[in-house]
């Protein structure tokens, strides 16, 4: 019983690889010959500037665009590929840092409020920083990104259960209807059409994967007034799933 | 380019404060080493002093005198840990078999030593948009 | 800008990677001639044969048919007439092993390929800007 138990074990890990491996050799690959698309798009366009009609140039704006589009799936198809396998560093992190790092970056947008409070006890930890960091500012930058309103407020709270790090992230933007609240952790699914608002849709994808690589967990929940929260629980101790 | 090292080889006073005024102005990240001949410069790369990490950039002006600049650069381009070094000749005297020599030891630019504080601060800064433009390998051989 | 005189050779498989050179040498207002060549069996003979005669500078792909670039580079080097000959490498080969292999071959510089059109015109700027300062 054992015996076929590891042998089913041993499957699975190889069919994962060989999975994860086939996607990043796609994307990898694909890149080349769309790399030349755009640069084709670009220098017709150049050279067409001196007699071209309106609707020439916007056809060529529009192609530009959606290869644009195609970079930023490939580019997160690679990305969600390789996961486990790039930045695997385990260092000390202090947790209210990297949490302001995050939003120091995301801070020059103008109409940001973010409200942030800290309740630990232990404020470091050897974890994978950069995974961790990938996660909380792809939840921050989203807080921001998908935000209606003229003033966009984000509060972010961390705190800690005895074995993890709870951090939730709350905007009061529009949040997201409750019979979609699965679907936005696929890949590429946007709530809006791409037309309305032109982002990848691999965020949460990838920081789930993450999370879900590191033994947490993350959850959506609408907020009581409109709005979003997006909670992480980070473990304290990681055990890498293979 | 932070935490890497750049060995200047050259011993003409006036210039080398310019150098370094230069340097720190156009904002290279590097760490300046100097020697003022081929003795001071081997025992920075291979001797007593051997720099840690190696530099990845030289600057020798071959034709400064007591620096013997192209016998330095051969026993660079002989040794296996040295030979990968990027060296860049600066200098102001021209010595034609000098620099056919410094060019057969494929050296990365052969260049003109200027003396005007702006031109010195073009200079570097030329060359640091260079070294920011170019991939090094990243592990120290 | 490089002097007028100096030739230019190209060894590049890749038809759109030619045209964003040539486009971005034009760009740049680059007027030396620029010569291309498809692999680096072509292009040992096309300075053998002095059809890309000196005063000359190589830019070099590495991924290519026939003979990769750091199989080239060596041939290069060993070369009595032809390994003096400046080599700047443009690939799209971010590995550190190539990177050693290139600078071992004493390589004056080794840039990677820009992904956009845009940045191509900017690194071959760069480029143009270092080579204005060396004699050859």
């Amino acid at each position: 019983m054992a015996e076929s138990q590891k042998s089913c074990q041993e499957e699975l890990s190889a069919l994962k690889k060989e999975y994860e491996d086939f996607v990043y050799i796609v994307s990898h690959d694909i890149k080349t010959p769309m790399r030349a698309i755009s640069n084709i798009a670009t220098w017709i366009e150049d050279d067409l500037v001196s007699n071209a009609n309106v609707d020439i140039l916007n056809n060529f704006s529009l192609l530009k665009n959606r290869v644009g589009r195609l970079e930023n799936m490939l580019n997160a198809l690679l990305e969600f590929s390789r996961v486990n396998r790039t930045e695997m560093e385990m260092y000390e992190v202090n947790i209210p840092n990297l949490v302001e790092e995050c939003i120091a970056i995301l801070d020059n947008k103008l109409n940001v409020k973010f409200h942030v409070n800290y309740d630990l006890s232990n404020e470091n930890c050897i974890t994978l920083g950069k995974k961790l960091n990938k996660v909380v500012f792809n939840l921050l930058d989203n807080a921001i990104r998908f935000h209606d309103k003229q003033i966009k407020n984000v509060f972010v709270d961390v705190s800690e259960n005895e074995m993890d790090y709870e951090i939730k992230i709350r905007d009061d933007g529009p949040g997201i209807a409750s019979e979609l609240k699965d679907k936005i952790f696929s890949i590429f699914y946007t709530v809006n059409s791409k037309d309305v608002l032109d982002t990848t849709g691999a965020g949460l994808t990838i920081s789930s994967k993450i999370v879900a690589m590191v033994g947490g967990a993350i959850q959506y929940t609408p907020a009581v007034n409109n709005g979003s929260i997006f909670q992480i629980n980070w473990p304290k101790t990681i055990t890498l799933k293979n | 380019m932070e935490g890497s090292n750049i060995l200047i080889v050259d011993n003409c006073k006036t210039y080398i404060e310019n150098a370094v005024k230069a340097f720190s102005e156009t904002g290279i990240q590097s760490t300046l080493y100097f020697a003022e001949n081929h003795i001071e410069a081997w025992s920075l790369l291979q001797g007593d002093q051997k720099l840690s990490p190696l530099p990845k950039i030289m600057l020798i002006d071959i034709n400064a005198v007591g620096i013997n600049g192209i016998d330095l650069i051969s026993k660079i381009r002989l040794d296996s840990e040295l030979k990968s070094i990027l060296i860049f000749v600066i200098s102001n005297i021209n010595n034609n078999e000098n620099k056919l020599a410094a060019l057969n030891l494929n050296v990365a630019g052969y260049m003109h030593k200027p003396f005007g504080n702006e031109e010195i601060i073009t200079l570097f800064s030329t060359l640091n948009n260079y070294w920011n433009n170019i991939e090094f390998s990243s592990k120290s051989k | 800008m490089i002097h007028k005189l100096v030739n230019i050779l190209l060894v590049e498989d890749d038809e759109v990677d030619v045209m964003n050179l040539k486009r971005a040498f034009k760009k740049n207002n680059i007027q030396n001639e620029l010569f291309v060549a498809g692999n680096g069996v072509d292009a040992l003979d096309m300075l053998r044969t002095a059809i890309v005669a000196s005063p000359r500078i190589i830019i070099l792909d590495l991924n290519m048919p026939k003979m990769n670039g750091i199989e080239f580079l060596e041939i290069l080097r060993k070369d009595e007439k032809l390994k003096s000959i400046s080599v700047f490498v443009m690939t799209t080969s971010n590995e550190d092993s190539d990177k050693i292999d290139a600078y071992n071959l004493n390589v004056a510089g080794y840039i990677l390929k820009p992904l956009s059109f845009e940045k191509f015109i900017t690194s071959v700027a760069t480029l143009d800007n270092f080579w204005s300062l060396c004699e050859m």
